[in-house]
């Protein structure tokens, strides 16, 4: 098949983090034993700029971790890339700041977890809020354009308005209100996590508002839940087309959730294959680019080049093939698992539900980076 | 209209880059990536703090173009990407 050419990197270049989030997208079962070197992530951050990639995103885990990052940063800016750091903030001090900024960082996503400090840090598990105001005013004094992203849920969905109020105090340019999705952590935190459907409606009307009223002013983009939603996500712009995925051990995924949500699928690894052929050749990026893969009822829709069926990670995880039309679709024959769900949630909505919070991989010899 | 002193520059985190894989010229910016047109690009490109006058003068020189349609083709260019937030005026 022809494979398309890239445009979007996302190195996860750790899954080491201070904070715990229960939404978060990492596989619940992770190793941080074999770490991709400096050296590792110069070589496939060049492949990847052959490719045509034109934007890499540090993310992880949390990046900063990495005491190498500005090596890395300075390496793709080398290599022509937009770069984009994805972070918690914590560990984002003024000298952090100016150094990644010397390296040539391009644009920074600092995360939040609410307005509050008490319901952030809680979220976070972790004394994370402060730290990040003070990782907010780091990167702005360091000149770098600054995106908030915070994770709507349950807990967080009724402090939008506020939630607002606090990205126009911190001077982003750009903020993701983006529901949870439910992998990784957050998929096995479903029952705490899904905010109800009244949460939903109030919420939307509040995005909109916000919308309106900051037009040219701060960017919101507002990302709907989508088990709310009657049509799937077009997923990555379809599989193996525009986006891929290096993960702190070097597997090479379409998607970041892949390797955790479709088990049976065989990813390749750096270590072992040039990127150019894994990206154009391997199994798993092949599998599902196109629409030649397609069951019914997407094969003879004519919504299947907007939506490329959806998630496979999500068709996996509720129907256990990754194959099927994505279930959020009122047209799958798999709908009624997540309408399951909804009406689970319905029936106990007055509840608050306890969270797993997500643990660091287990403790392992982290090899020296070279 | 935009007035001829106005010096247009490239919106913050936004970078002008040749696209490796076509030879076009594109802008990047968190999350996003826009490809321009051979004219965009060559306006872009002079987007650097001189003034719309200077952009258009050189262009014409260049191409040898009627001067007041290319001013017109400019302010438009212009006024699209600002309403994108890619450009400044100021």
């Amino acid at each position: 098949m022809n494979a398309p050419r890239p445009y979007a990197l996302l190195a996860e270049i750790t899954y080491r983090c201070p904070l715990h989030c229960p939404y978060c997208s990492n596989p619940t079962r992770m190793r941080n034993n074999g770490e991709l070197t400096t050296g590792e992530w110069g070589r496939v951050i060049r492949e990847a700029a052959g490719l045509g990639v034109l934007q890499i995103g540090f993310s992880g885990g949390e990046p900063l971790a990495r005491r190498d990052l500005a090596e890395l940063i300075h390496g793709a800016r080398e290599a022509r890339l937009y770069t984009n750091l994805i972070t918690s903030g914590v560990g984002l001090d003024a000298n952090r700041a100016r150094e990644l900024r010397d390296a040539g960082l391009d644009s920074v996503q600092l995360s939040f977890q609410s307005d509050h400090v008490d319901l952030a840090d809680e979220i976070a598990g972790a004394n994370a809020h402060q730290r990040k105001l003070d990782a907010a005013a780091n990167i702005r004094a360091a000149g770098i354009p600054l995106s908030l992203n915070f994770v709507i849920h349950r807990r967080n969905i009724d402090r939008l308005p506020q939630i607002i109020e606090l990205t126009e105090t911190l001077g982003a340019v750009r903020v993701e209100l983006a529901n949870v999705q439910f992998y990784g952590w957050a998929f096995l935190n479903r029952a705490a996590l899904l905010p109800t459907r009244e949460q939903v409606a109030r919420a939307r009307e509040v995005a909109n508002a916000a919308k309106t009223r900051l037009t040219g002013k701060i960017d919101i983009f507002y990302v709907l839940p989508d088990y709310y939603e009657t049509r799937p996500k077009p997923c990555l712009n379809g599989w193996g087309q525009r986006y891929l995925t290096v993960n702190p051990l070097g597997d090479v995924l379409p998607c970041p959730t892949a390797s955790s949500a479709i088990p049976n699928l065989r990813f390749e690894n750096v270590r072992e294959r040039p990127l150019d052929w894994i990206w154009r050749e391997s199994e798993s990026f092949n599998r599902f680019r196109g629409t030649e893969w397609m069951p019914e009822p997407c094969r003879s829709c004519p919504q299947k080049e907007i939506d490329f069926g959806g998630c496979r990670c999500q068709a996996a995880l509720l129907t256990g093939n990754a194959a099927n039309t994505d279930p959020v679709c009122t047209l799958s024959p798999n709908r009624a698992q997540v309408d399951a769900v909804l009406r689970d949630l319905d029936q106990s909505s007055g509840h608050t539900r306890e969270w797993t919070p997500r643990v660091n991989p287990r403790k392992a010899a982290i090899r020296p980076n070279a | 209209m935009i007035p001829d002193h106005t010096q247009p520059r490239l919106a913050d985190g936004v970078r002008l880059e040749i696209d490796g894989t076509t030879g076009k010229g594109v802008l990047l910016f968190p999350e996003g990536i826009i490809e321009l047109n051979e004219t965009a690009q060559e306006i872009v490109t002079r987007c650097d703090g001189r003034p719309l006058s200077e952009i258009v003068l050189g262009l014409a020189r260049e191409y040898d173009a009627d001067l007041e349609m290319l001013a017109a083709d400019v302010r438009e260019t212009l006024a699209d990407l600002q309403r994108r937030k890619l450009v400044k005026l100021a």
